[in-house]
Protein backbone atom coordinates (compact mmCIF):
# COMPACT_ATOMS: atom_id res chain seq x y z
CA UNK A 1 0.00 0.00 0.00
CA UNK A 2 1.42 3.35 -1.02
CA UNK A 3 2.36 5.83 1.68
CA UNK A 4 -0.18 8.67 2.04
CA UNK A 5 1.11 11.91 0.52
CA UNK A 6 1.21 13.72 3.87
CA UNK A 7 3.50 11.10 5.41
CA UNK A 8 6.20 11.73 2.81
CA UNK A 9 8.96 14.21 3.46
CA UNK A 10 9.08 17.37 1.34
CA UNK A 11 12.22 16.04 -0.35
CA UNK A 12 10.43 12.75 -1.21
CA UNK A 13 7.32 14.59 -2.38
CA UNK A 14 9.34 16.91 -4.60
CA UNK A 15 11.07 13.91 -6.16
CA UNK A 16 7.72 12.13 -6.67
CA UNK A 17 6.47 15.22 -8.48
CA UNK A 18 9.57 15.48 -10.69
CA UNK A 19 9.30 11.76 -11.53
CA UNK A 20 5.65 12.24 -12.50
CA UNK A 21 4.29 9.93 -9.77
CA UNK A 22 2.14 12.75 -8.41
CA UNK A 23 0.68 15.91 -9.93
CA UNK A 24 0.95 19.27 -8.24
CA UNK A 25 -2.84 19.65 -8.31
CA UNK A 26 -3.18 16.28 -6.56
CA UNK A 27 -0.68 17.40 -3.91
CA UNK A 28 -2.27 20.82 -3.36
CA UNK A 29 -5.77 19.35 -3.16
CA UNK A 30 -4.68 16.71 -0.67
CA UNK A 31 -3.26 19.25 1.77
CA UNK A 32 -6.06 21.77 1.27
CA UNK A 33 -8.55 19.00 2.13
CA UNK A 34 -6.59 18.16 5.30
CA UNK A 35 -6.61 21.82 6.30
CA UNK A 36 -10.36 22.03 5.72
CA UNK A 37 -10.93 18.94 7.84
CA UNK A 38 -8.53 19.51 10.71
CA UNK A 39 -8.02 23.26 11.04
CA UNK A 40 -11.31 23.95 12.90
CA UNK A 41 -10.05 21.95 15.91
CA UNK A 42 -6.40 22.95 15.64
CA UNK A 43 -6.69 26.64 14.81
CA UNK A 44 -3.36 26.47 12.98
CA UNK A 45 -4.38 28.57 9.96
CA UNK A 46 -5.84 32.09 9.95
CA UNK A 47 -6.38 32.10 6.20
CA UNK A 48 -6.15 29.50 3.45
CA UNK A 49 -4.83 30.50 0.02
CA UNK A 50 -6.82 27.91 -1.93
CA UNK A 51 -7.21 29.75 -5.29
CA UNK A 52 -3.57 30.87 -5.24
CA UNK A 53 -2.27 27.39 -4.37
CA UNK A 54 -4.40 25.62 -6.99
CA UNK A 55 -3.44 28.15 -9.67
CA UNK A 56 0.24 27.62 -8.89
CA UNK A 57 -0.27 23.85 -8.89
CA UNK A 58 -1.85 23.99 -12.35
CA UNK A 59 1.05 26.13 -13.61
CA UNK A 60 3.54 23.62 -12.21
CA UNK A 61 1.82 20.67 -13.86
CA UNK A 62 1.91 22.59 -17.14
CA UNK A 63 5.60 23.50 -16.70
CA UNK A 64 6.40 19.86 -16.01
CA UNK A 65 4.40 18.71 -19.01
CA UNK A 66 6.24 21.11 -21.35
CA UNK A 67 9.63 20.27 -19.90
CA UNK A 68 10.36 23.71 -18.42
CA UNK A 69 12.83 23.97 -15.53
CA UNK A 70 11.29 23.49 -12.10
CA UNK A 71 12.41 25.10 -8.83
CA UNK A 72 14.02 23.30 -5.88
CA UNK A 73 10.74 23.34 -3.94
CA UNK A 74 8.43 22.54 -6.86
CA UNK A 75 5.10 21.18 -5.57
CA UNK A 76 6.22 21.30 -1.92
CA UNK A 77 3.38 22.57 0.31
CA UNK A 78 4.50 25.40 2.61
CA UNK A 79 2.53 27.33 5.24
CA UNK A 80 3.51 30.92 6.02
CA UNK A 81 3.38 32.58 9.43
CA UNK A 82 0.94 35.46 9.24
CA UNK A 83 3.55 38.12 10.05
CA UNK A 84 5.13 37.72 6.61
CA UNK A 85 3.81 39.63 3.63
CA UNK A 86 2.40 37.77 0.63
CA UNK A 87 1.36 40.39 -1.94
CA UNK A 88 -2.40 40.80 -2.15
CA UNK A 89 -3.14 38.54 0.81
CA UNK A 90 -4.16 39.40 4.36
CA UNK A 91 -1.28 39.87 6.80
CA UNK A 92 -2.90 40.15 10.20
CA UNK A 93 -0.06 39.31 12.62
CA UNK A 94 -2.97 37.78 14.60
CA UNK A 95 -3.92 41.32 15.65
CA UNK A 96 -7.25 43.17 15.65
CA UNK A 97 -5.27 46.13 14.38
CA UNK A 98 -4.57 44.42 11.03
CA UNK A 99 -7.75 42.43 10.41
CA UNK A 100 -8.23 44.21 7.07
CA UNK A 101 -4.61 44.75 6.01
CA UNK A 102 -3.60 43.30 2.64
CA UNK A 103 0.09 43.08 1.83
CA UNK A 104 1.13 45.63 -0.83
CA UNK A 105 4.28 43.63 -1.55
CA UNK A 106 5.79 40.21 -0.90
CA UNK A 107 8.53 39.53 1.61
CA UNK A 108 11.86 38.48 0.10
CA UNK A 109 11.47 35.06 1.78
CA UNK A 110 8.10 34.65 0.07
CA UNK A 111 9.45 35.75 -3.30
CA UNK A 112 12.27 33.21 -2.97
CA UNK A 113 9.85 30.40 -2.05
CA UNK A 114 7.54 31.24 -4.96
CA UNK A 115 10.46 31.47 -7.39
CA UNK A 116 11.46 27.99 -6.16
CA UNK A 117 7.92 26.86 -7.15
CA UNK A 118 6.65 26.10 -3.64
CA UNK A 119 2.90 25.77 -3.06
CA UNK A 120 1.92 28.38 -0.47
CA UNK A 121 -1.10 26.91 1.31
CA UNK A 122 -2.07 29.58 3.81
CA UNK A 123 -1.16 31.96 6.63
CA UNK A 124 -0.63 30.44 10.02
CA UNK A 125 -1.74 31.65 13.43
CA UNK A 126 0.68 33.19 15.90
CA UNK A 127 0.87 35.08 19.15
CA UNK A 128 -0.05 38.68 18.27
CA UNK A 129 2.91 40.45 16.64
CA UNK A 130 5.00 37.39 17.51
CA UNK A 131 4.85 38.21 21.21
CA UNK A 132 4.30 35.06 23.22
CA UNK A 133 5.35 31.48 23.93
CA UNK A 134 2.05 29.64 23.71
CA UNK A 135 -0.08 31.05 20.85
CA UNK A 136 -2.63 32.06 23.51
CA UNK A 137 -2.17 35.71 22.54
CA UNK A 138 -3.73 35.54 19.07
CA UNK A 139 -6.55 38.06 18.77
CA UNK A 140 -8.63 35.55 16.81
CA UNK A 141 -8.36 32.10 18.40
CA UNK A 142 -5.69 30.01 20.09
CA UNK A 143 -3.85 27.10 18.49
CA UNK A 144 -4.01 23.58 19.94
CA UNK A 145 -1.17 21.12 20.18
CA UNK A 146 -1.83 18.19 17.81
CA UNK A 147 -0.48 15.82 20.49
CA UNK A 148 -3.03 16.98 23.08
CA UNK A 149 -5.66 19.51 22.07
CA UNK A 150 -5.88 20.90 25.64
CA UNK A 151 -2.25 21.96 25.46
CA UNK A 152 -0.48 24.79 23.69
CA UNK A 153 1.77 24.10 20.71
CA UNK A 154 4.18 26.75 22.01
CA UNK A 155 4.70 30.13 20.42
CA UNK A 156 4.86 32.52 18.91
CA UNK A 157 4.89 30.41 15.71
CA UNK A 158 2.32 27.99 17.18
CA UNK A 159 0.25 27.79 14.02
CA UNK A 160 3.23 26.84 11.86
CA UNK A 161 4.38 24.22 14.38
CA UNK A 162 0.91 22.67 14.68
CA UNK A 163 0.39 22.72 10.89
CA UNK A 164 3.56 20.72 10.27
CA UNK A 165 3.05 18.41 13.26
CA UNK A 166 -0.44 17.50 12.02
CA UNK A 167 0.88 17.23 8.47
CA UNK A 168 -1.42 19.95 7.16
CA UNK A 169 1.74 21.19 5.44
CA UNK A 170 5.19 19.64 5.15
CA UNK A 171 7.15 22.81 5.69
CA UNK A 172 6.17 26.08 7.37
CA UNK A 173 7.96 29.35 7.90
CA UNK A 174 8.28 30.84 11.35
CA UNK A 175 10.04 33.81 12.88
CA UNK A 176 12.27 33.45 15.91
CA UNK A 177 13.04 36.46 18.12
CA UNK A 178 13.48 34.67 21.46
CA UNK A 179 12.73 31.06 20.54
CA UNK A 180 9.52 31.38 18.55
CA UNK A 181 10.52 28.69 16.07
CA UNK A 182 12.50 26.34 18.30
CA UNK A 183 10.23 26.24 21.37
CA UNK A 184 7.02 25.41 19.44
CA UNK A 185 8.99 22.89 17.37
CA UNK A 186 10.01 21.18 20.62
CA UNK A 187 6.48 21.25 22.03
CA UNK A 188 4.97 19.90 18.80
CA UNK A 189 7.52 17.22 17.90
CA UNK A 190 8.91 18.72 14.69
CA UNK A 191 12.17 20.24 13.50
CA UNK A 192 12.60 24.01 13.86
CA UNK A 193 15.68 25.96 12.75
CA UNK A 194 16.74 29.53 13.50
CA UNK A 195 19.57 30.59 11.17
CA UNK A 196 22.50 32.87 12.01
CA UNK A 197 21.22 36.44 12.33
CA UNK A 198 21.23 37.94 8.86
CA UNK A 199 21.17 34.64 6.95
CA UNK A 200 17.54 35.10 5.89
CA UNK A 201 16.24 38.49 4.79
CA UNK A 202 13.81 40.22 7.15
CA UNK A 203 12.36 42.35 4.34
CA UNK A 204 8.61 41.82 4.50
CA UNK A 205 8.67 40.25 7.97
CA UNK A 206 6.70 42.49 10.31
CA UNK A 207 9.40 43.66 12.68
CA UNK A 208 9.27 42.85 16.39
CA UNK A 209 12.89 42.98 17.60
CA UNK A 210 15.01 43.99 14.65
CA UNK A 211 18.37 42.91 16.13
CA UNK A 212 16.89 39.55 17.18
CA UNK A 213 14.34 38.46 14.52
CA UNK A 214 15.12 35.72 12.01
CA UNK A 215 12.88 33.77 9.64
CA UNK A 216 13.42 30.00 9.60
CA UNK A 217 11.77 26.72 8.60
CA UNK A 218 9.67 24.16 10.43
CA UNK A 219 9.80 20.70 8.88
CA UNK A 220 9.21 17.03 9.63
CA UNK A 221 12.88 16.17 9.14
CA UNK A 222 16.27 17.90 9.09
CA UNK A 223 16.78 17.20 5.38
CA UNK A 224 13.71 19.29 4.57
CA UNK A 225 14.90 22.15 6.81
CA UNK A 226 18.20 22.15 4.88
CA UNK A 227 16.27 22.18 1.59
CA UNK A 228 14.24 25.18 2.74
CA UNK A 229 17.41 26.97 3.88
CA UNK A 230 19.02 26.49 0.45
CA UNK A 231 16.18 28.62 -0.91
CA UNK A 232 15.65 31.08 1.95
CA UNK A 233 19.26 31.88 2.79
CA UNK A 234 20.04 34.30 -0.05
CA UNK A 235 21.51 37.81 0.30
CA UNK A 236 18.95 40.63 -0.01
CA UNK A 237 19.62 44.23 -1.05
CA UNK A 238 16.45 45.36 0.73
CA UNK A 239 17.64 44.24 4.19
CA UNK A 240 20.83 45.98 5.26
CA UNK A 241 21.33 43.39 8.01
CA UNK A 242 21.23 40.45 5.63
CA UNK A 243 24.53 38.68 4.97
CA UNK A 244 26.09 39.73 1.71
CA UNK A 245 27.37 36.30 0.71
CA UNK A 246 25.34 33.25 -0.31
CA UNK A 247 25.23 30.16 1.96
CA UNK A 248 27.48 27.15 1.55
CA UNK A 249 25.79 24.03 0.23
CA UNK A 250 24.11 21.86 2.84
CA UNK A 251 25.52 18.34 2.43
CA UNK A 252 24.00 16.05 5.04
CA UNK A 253 25.41 12.68 6.05
CA UNK A 254 24.46 10.07 8.65
CA UNK A 255 27.97 9.98 9.99
CA UNK A 256 29.46 12.93 11.76
CA UNK A 257 33.14 13.73 12.05
CA UNK A 258 34.28 13.48 15.71
CA UNK A 259 33.39 16.77 17.33
CA UNK A 260 33.52 18.30 20.78
CA UNK A 261 30.18 19.26 22.24
CA UNK A 262 29.98 21.77 25.05
CA UNK A 263 27.26 21.51 27.68
CA UNK A 264 26.70 24.19 30.36
CA UNK A 265 25.96 21.61 33.08
CA UNK A 266 26.08 24.17 35.87
CA UNK A 267 23.57 26.39 34.12
CA UNK A 268 21.32 23.33 33.58
CA UNK A 269 21.08 22.41 37.27
CA UNK A 270 17.48 22.28 38.39
CA UNK A 271 16.04 20.72 35.21
CA UNK A 272 12.87 18.69 35.77
CA UNK A 273 13.80 14.97 36.10
CA UNK A 274 12.01 13.89 32.91
CA UNK A 275 13.70 16.66 30.91
CA UNK A 276 17.09 15.78 32.43
CA UNK A 277 16.62 12.10 31.61
CA UNK A 278 15.76 12.88 27.99
CA UNK A 279 18.65 15.33 27.75
CA UNK A 280 21.13 12.79 29.12
CA UNK A 281 19.90 10.20 26.60
CA UNK A 282 20.53 12.70 23.80
CA UNK A 283 24.08 13.26 25.05
CA UNK A 284 24.59 9.47 24.97
CA UNK A 285 23.47 9.47 21.34
CA UNK A 286 26.05 12.14 20.52
CA UNK A 287 28.71 10.08 22.32
CA UNK A 288 27.75 7.08 20.20
CA UNK A 289 28.29 9.28 17.13
CA UNK A 290 31.86 9.88 18.30
CA UNK A 291 31.38 13.22 20.01
CA UNK A 292 33.33 14.23 23.10
CA UNK A 293 31.23 16.03 25.72
CA UNK A 294 32.84 18.77 27.81
CA UNK A 295 31.53 21.23 30.35
CA UNK A 296 31.49 24.91 29.40
CA UNK A 297 30.88 27.94 31.59
CA UNK A 298 27.79 29.82 30.44
CA UNK A 299 26.53 30.93 33.85
CA UNK A 300 25.98 34.45 32.48
CA UNK A 301 22.97 32.95 30.64
CA UNK A 302 21.05 33.18 33.94
CA UNK A 303 20.64 36.85 33.00
CA UNK A 304 19.39 36.08 29.46
CA UNK A 305 15.68 36.47 30.07
CA UNK A 306 16.05 39.79 31.87
CA UNK A 307 18.41 41.03 29.14
CA UNK A 308 16.15 39.81 26.35
CA UNK A 309 12.94 41.29 27.71
CA UNK A 310 14.57 44.70 28.06
CA UNK A 311 16.11 44.76 24.58
CA UNK A 312 13.25 43.03 22.71
CA UNK A 313 10.55 45.20 24.28
CA UNK A 314 12.61 48.36 23.68
CA UNK A 315 12.92 47.46 20.00
CA UNK A 316 9.27 46.43 19.84
CA UNK A 317 8.08 49.74 21.31
CA UNK A 318 9.86 51.50 18.44
CA UNK A 319 8.80 49.02 15.75
CA UNK A 320 5.14 49.09 16.76
CA UNK A 321 4.97 52.89 16.72
CA UNK A 322 4.12 52.60 13.01
CA UNK A 323 0.71 51.18 13.93
CA UNK A 324 -0.97 54.54 14.33
CA UNK A 325 -4.27 54.15 12.48
CA UNK A 326 -3.26 56.69 9.84
CA UNK A 327 -2.07 54.88 6.71
CA UNK A 328 -3.30 51.30 7.21
CA UNK A 329 -4.97 49.05 9.75
CA UNK A 330 -8.13 49.56 11.72
CA UNK A 331 -8.70 53.26 12.56
CA UNK A 332 -10.89 54.00 15.57
CA UNK A 333 -14.16 55.36 14.21
CA UNK A 334 -14.98 57.60 17.17
CA UNK A 335 -11.66 59.46 17.00
CA UNK A 336 -12.02 63.18 16.23
CA UNK A 337 -8.45 64.45 16.57
CA UNK A 338 -5.11 63.11 15.40
CA UNK A 339 -4.16 62.31 18.97
CA UNK A 340 -7.40 60.38 19.46
CA UNK A 341 -6.74 58.38 16.28
CA UNK A 342 -3.40 57.24 17.68
CA UNK A 343 -4.53 56.51 21.21
CA UNK A 344 -7.90 54.93 20.41
CA UNK A 345 -6.74 52.90 17.40
CA UNK A 346 -3.82 51.49 19.36
CA UNK A 347 -5.96 51.01 22.45
CA UNK A 348 -8.54 49.02 20.52
CA UNK A 349 -6.18 47.31 18.09
CA UNK A 350 -3.48 45.92 20.40
CA UNK A 351 -3.99 42.96 22.71
CA UNK A 352 -2.94 43.01 26.34
CA UNK A 353 0.44 41.29 26.01
CA UNK A 354 1.41 43.62 23.15
CA UNK A 355 0.47 46.67 25.25
CA UNK A 356 2.49 45.35 28.20
CA UNK A 357 5.57 44.93 26.04
CA UNK A 358 5.26 48.31 24.36
CA UNK A 359 4.87 50.00 27.74
CA UNK A 360 7.80 48.09 29.21
CA UNK A 361 9.94 48.93 26.20
CA UNK A 362 8.97 52.60 26.45
CA UNK A 363 9.96 52.59 30.12
CA UNK A 364 13.41 51.06 29.64
CA UNK A 365 14.19 53.64 26.95
CA UNK A 366 12.76 56.64 28.75
CA UNK A 367 14.78 59.49 30.22
CA UNK A 368 16.18 58.63 33.62
CA UNK A 369 15.85 54.87 33.16
CA UNK A 370 17.70 54.22 29.91
CA UNK A 371 21.10 53.76 31.59
CA UNK A 372 19.85 51.47 34.32
CA UNK A 373 17.92 49.22 31.96
CA UNK A 374 18.67 49.52 28.24
CA UNK A 375 22.37 50.38 28.47
CA UNK A 376 22.88 47.74 31.16
CA UNK A 377 21.11 45.10 29.08
CA UNK A 378 23.34 45.95 26.10
CA UNK A 379 26.39 45.40 28.32
CA UNK A 380 25.07 42.04 29.47
CA UNK A 381 24.28 41.15 25.85
CA UNK A 382 27.91 41.77 24.96
CA UNK A 383 28.94 39.68 27.97
CA UNK A 384 26.77 36.83 26.67
CA UNK A 385 28.32 37.13 23.19
CA UNK A 386 31.79 36.99 24.73
CA UNK A 387 30.88 33.94 26.87
CA UNK A 388 29.76 32.10 23.73
CA UNK A 389 32.94 33.11 21.87
CA UNK A 390 35.00 31.66 24.73
CA UNK A 391 32.92 28.47 24.85
CA UNK A 392 33.26 27.92 21.10
CA UNK A 393 37.05 28.06 21.39
CA UNK A 394 36.77 24.75 23.22
CA UNK A 395 33.92 23.07 21.33
CA UNK A 396 32.29 22.80 17.90
CA UNK A 397 28.69 22.98 19.11
CA UNK A 398 26.64 23.33 22.25
CA UNK A 399 23.75 21.10 23.22
CA UNK A 400 20.93 22.23 25.49
CA UNK A 401 17.31 21.27 26.08
CA UNK A 402 14.77 23.26 24.07
CA UNK A 403 12.41 24.07 26.94
CA UNK A 404 12.26 23.56 30.70
CA UNK A 405 9.10 21.44 30.25
CA UNK A 406 6.92 19.76 27.67
CA UNK A 407 3.80 21.47 26.28
CA UNK A 408 1.69 22.99 29.05
CA UNK A 409 -2.09 23.18 29.36
CA UNK A 410 -3.73 26.25 27.81
CA UNK A 411 -4.48 28.85 30.46
CA UNK A 412 -2.26 27.24 33.08
CA UNK A 413 0.47 29.89 33.22
CA UNK A 414 -0.53 33.26 34.72
CA UNK A 415 2.72 34.63 36.07
CA UNK A 416 4.44 36.65 33.31
CA UNK A 417 7.91 35.63 34.51
CA UNK A 418 6.96 31.93 34.48
CA UNK A 419 5.82 32.41 30.86
CA UNK A 420 8.94 34.33 29.90
CA UNK A 421 11.16 31.63 31.44
CA UNK A 422 9.81 29.18 28.84
CA UNK A 423 12.45 30.74 26.58
CA UNK A 424 15.43 30.44 28.95
CA UNK A 425 17.27 27.99 26.67
CA UNK A 426 16.31 29.66 23.40
CA UNK A 427 16.81 33.44 23.84
CA UNK A 428 20.61 33.24 24.16
CA UNK A 429 20.85 32.27 20.47
CA UNK A 430 18.94 35.42 19.49
CA UNK A 431 20.98 37.66 21.77
CA UNK A 432 24.21 36.37 20.20
CA UNK A 433 22.92 35.90 16.62
CA UNK A 434 23.80 32.18 16.65
CA UNK A 435 22.28 29.41 14.50
CA UNK A 436 20.28 26.93 16.59
CA UNK A 437 17.99 24.01 15.84
CA UNK A 438 15.36 22.05 17.75
CA UNK A 439 15.14 18.35 16.83
CA UNK A 440 12.65 15.83 18.29
CA UNK A 441 14.36 13.88 21.07
CA UNK A 442 11.58 11.62 22.31
CA UNK A 443 8.58 11.91 24.59
CA UNK A 444 7.96 12.57 28.27
CA UNK A 445 6.09 10.11 30.53
CA UNK A 446 2.78 11.70 29.45
CA UNK A 447 3.51 11.09 25.79
CA UNK A 448 4.28 14.72 24.96
CA UNK A 449 7.12 15.57 22.57
CA UNK A 450 10.50 16.78 23.80
CA UNK A 451 13.26 18.40 21.78
CA UNK A 452 17.03 18.70 21.91
CA UNK A 453 18.71 21.93 20.86
CA UNK A 454 22.02 22.35 19.06
CA UNK A 455 23.76 25.75 18.95
CA UNK A 456 26.62 26.59 16.61
CA UNK A 457 28.96 29.57 16.33
CA UNK A 458 27.81 32.37 14.03
CA UNK A 459 27.77 31.34 10.35
CA UNK A 460 28.00 27.62 11.26
CA UNK A 461 24.46 26.96 9.96
CA UNK A 462 25.60 24.08 7.76
CA UNK A 463 27.42 22.39 10.66
CA UNK A 464 24.40 22.71 12.96
CA UNK A 465 22.21 21.06 10.30
CA UNK A 466 24.81 18.32 9.78
CA UNK A 467 24.99 17.47 13.50
CA UNK A 468 21.19 17.58 13.75
CA UNK A 469 20.85 15.24 10.76
CA UNK A 470 23.29 12.73 12.23
CA UNK A 471 21.42 12.81 15.57
CA UNK A 472 18.05 12.43 13.85
CA UNK A 473 19.19 9.51 11.71
CA UNK A 474 20.59 7.73 14.78
CA UNK A 475 17.37 8.11 16.77
CA UNK A 476 14.12 8.27 14.67
CA UNK A 477 12.10 10.05 17.38
CA UNK A 478 9.85 11.83 14.89
CA UNK A 479 6.29 10.52 14.90
CA UNK A 480 2.96 11.75 13.58
CA UNK A 481 0.30 12.42 16.24
CA UNK A 482 -2.27 9.59 16.13
CA UNK A 483 -5.20 11.91 15.27
CA UNK A 484 -3.48 13.07 12.08
CA UNK A 485 -1.93 9.97 10.58
CA UNK A 486 -4.77 9.03 8.24
CA UNK A 487 -6.59 10.84 5.50
CA UNK A 488 -9.60 12.99 6.43
CA UNK A 489 -12.96 11.20 6.40
CA UNK B 1 15.35 50.35 41.13
CA UNK B 2 12.63 53.03 41.52
CA UNK B 3 9.00 52.20 42.28
CA UNK B 4 6.76 51.59 39.29
CA UNK B 5 3.47 53.29 40.12
CA UNK B 6 0.20 54.23 38.45
CA UNK B 7 1.74 57.64 37.72
CA UNK B 8 4.65 55.93 35.94
CA UNK B 9 2.17 53.87 33.90
CA UNK B 10 0.14 56.97 32.98
CA UNK B 11 3.32 58.68 31.78
CA UNK B 12 4.24 55.65 29.64
CA UNK B 13 0.75 55.42 28.19
CA UNK B 14 1.03 59.06 27.12
CA UNK B 15 4.50 58.51 25.61
CA UNK B 16 3.42 55.43 23.66
CA UNK B 17 -0.03 56.75 22.73
CA UNK B 18 -1.86 53.75 24.16
CA UNK B 19 -5.05 53.65 26.20
CA UNK B 20 -6.13 50.79 28.45
CA UNK B 21 -9.44 49.79 29.97
CA UNK B 22 -9.61 49.88 33.78
CA UNK B 23 -9.35 46.10 33.93
CA UNK B 24 -6.40 46.00 31.55
CA UNK B 25 -4.67 48.71 33.53
CA UNK B 26 -4.78 46.72 36.78
CA UNK B 27 -3.27 43.67 35.08
CA UNK B 28 -0.69 45.69 33.15
CA UNK B 29 0.46 47.49 36.30
CA UNK B 30 0.91 44.34 38.35
CA UNK B 31 2.61 42.50 35.46
CA UNK B 32 5.08 45.28 34.84
CA UNK B 33 5.87 45.56 38.55
CA UNK B 34 6.53 41.83 38.62
CA UNK B 35 8.70 41.90 35.50
CA UNK B 36 10.70 44.92 36.63
CA UNK B 37 11.48 43.39 39.99
CA UNK B 38 12.75 40.32 38.09
CA UNK B 39 14.99 42.64 36.03
CA UNK B 40 16.81 43.77 39.18
CA UNK B 41 19.10 40.74 38.87
CA UNK B 42 20.92 42.61 36.09
CA UNK B 43 22.48 44.74 38.82
CA UNK B 44 24.58 41.67 39.69
CA UNK B 45 26.38 41.95 36.34
CA UNK B 46 29.34 44.20 36.86
CA UNK B 47 32.05 44.46 34.31
CA UNK B 48 33.83 46.84 32.03
CA UNK B 49 32.05 45.40 29.00
CA UNK B 50 31.12 48.19 26.58
CA UNK B 51 27.39 48.52 25.85
CA UNK B 52 27.50 49.19 22.15
CA UNK B 53 26.70 46.14 20.11
CA UNK B 54 29.22 45.55 17.38
CA UNK B 55 27.32 44.87 14.20
CA UNK B 56 28.13 41.60 12.56
CA UNK B 57 28.86 43.10 9.16
CA UNK B 58 29.91 46.60 8.21
CA UNK B 59 26.98 48.63 6.92
CA UNK B 60 26.47 48.06 3.22
CA UNK B 61 24.88 50.66 0.99
CA UNK B 62 23.11 49.73 -2.18
CA UNK B 63 23.70 51.73 -5.39
CA UNK B 64 21.75 54.97 -5.41
CA UNK B 65 19.54 55.00 -8.45
CA UNK B 66 15.89 55.84 -8.89
CA UNK B 67 13.50 52.88 -9.07
CA UNK B 68 9.71 52.74 -9.17
CA UNK B 69 8.22 52.95 -5.70
CA UNK B 70 4.91 51.59 -4.43
CA UNK B 71 2.15 52.76 -6.81
CA UNK B 72 -0.33 55.18 -5.26
CA UNK B 73 -3.36 52.89 -5.75
CA UNK B 74 -1.57 50.01 -4.02
CA UNK B 75 -0.66 52.24 -1.11
CA UNK B 76 -4.17 53.70 -0.80
CA UNK B 77 -5.83 50.27 -0.92
CA UNK B 78 -5.16 49.95 2.79
CA UNK B 79 -5.96 53.54 3.78
CA UNK B 80 -8.71 53.81 6.40
CA UNK B 81 -10.00 57.06 4.88
CA UNK B 82 -9.01 58.73 1.67
CA UNK B 83 -10.01 61.64 -0.55
CA UNK B 84 -8.64 62.80 -3.90
CA UNK B 85 -5.79 60.28 -3.89
CA UNK B 86 -4.67 61.28 -0.41
CA UNK B 87 -5.11 59.93 3.11
CA UNK B 88 -7.70 61.91 5.02
CA UNK B 89 -7.02 62.80 8.66
CA UNK B 90 -8.36 65.37 11.15
CA UNK B 91 -6.60 68.76 11.15
CA UNK B 92 -3.03 68.50 12.38
CA UNK B 93 -2.67 72.24 12.80
CA UNK B 94 -5.30 74.12 14.71
CA UNK B 95 -5.33 77.89 15.18
CA UNK B 96 -2.06 79.48 14.12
Amino acid sequence: MKKPIHLLSATELHRAFLEKELSAVEIASHFLKRIEQYNPTLGAFLSVLEPRALKKAQELDQKRKTGQPLGKLAAVPIAIKDNMHIEGELTTCASRFLTNYRAPFSATAIRLLEEADALLLGKTNLDEFAMGSSNENSAFFPVSNPWDLKRTPGGSSGGSAAAVAARLSLIATGSDTGGSIRQPAGFSGVVGFKPTYGRVSRYGLVAFGSSLDQIGPFSTCVEDAALAMEVLGAPCPLDATSLSFPPEPYPLSKTMEPITIGVPFHFLEGLKPEIRKNFDAALDTFRSLGAKIIEVDLDVLRLSIATYYILATAEASTNLARFDGIRFGVRAKEAKTLEEIYVQSRGAGFGREVKKRILLGTYVLSAGYKDAYYKKAQQVRNGIIQAFDTAFEACDALVLPVSPSSAFIRGSIHDPIEMYLQDIFTVPANLAGLPAISVPSGFDPEGLPLGIQIYGPRLADVSVLKYAFAYEQATSHTQVPPLYQGDPA
Amino acid sequence: MPAFTKETLDHLKALSRIECSAEEEKDVLSSLQRVLSYMEQLETFSSETPPSLETFEKNRMRPDFVQPTLPRETFLANAPDQVGGMIRIPPAIKEL
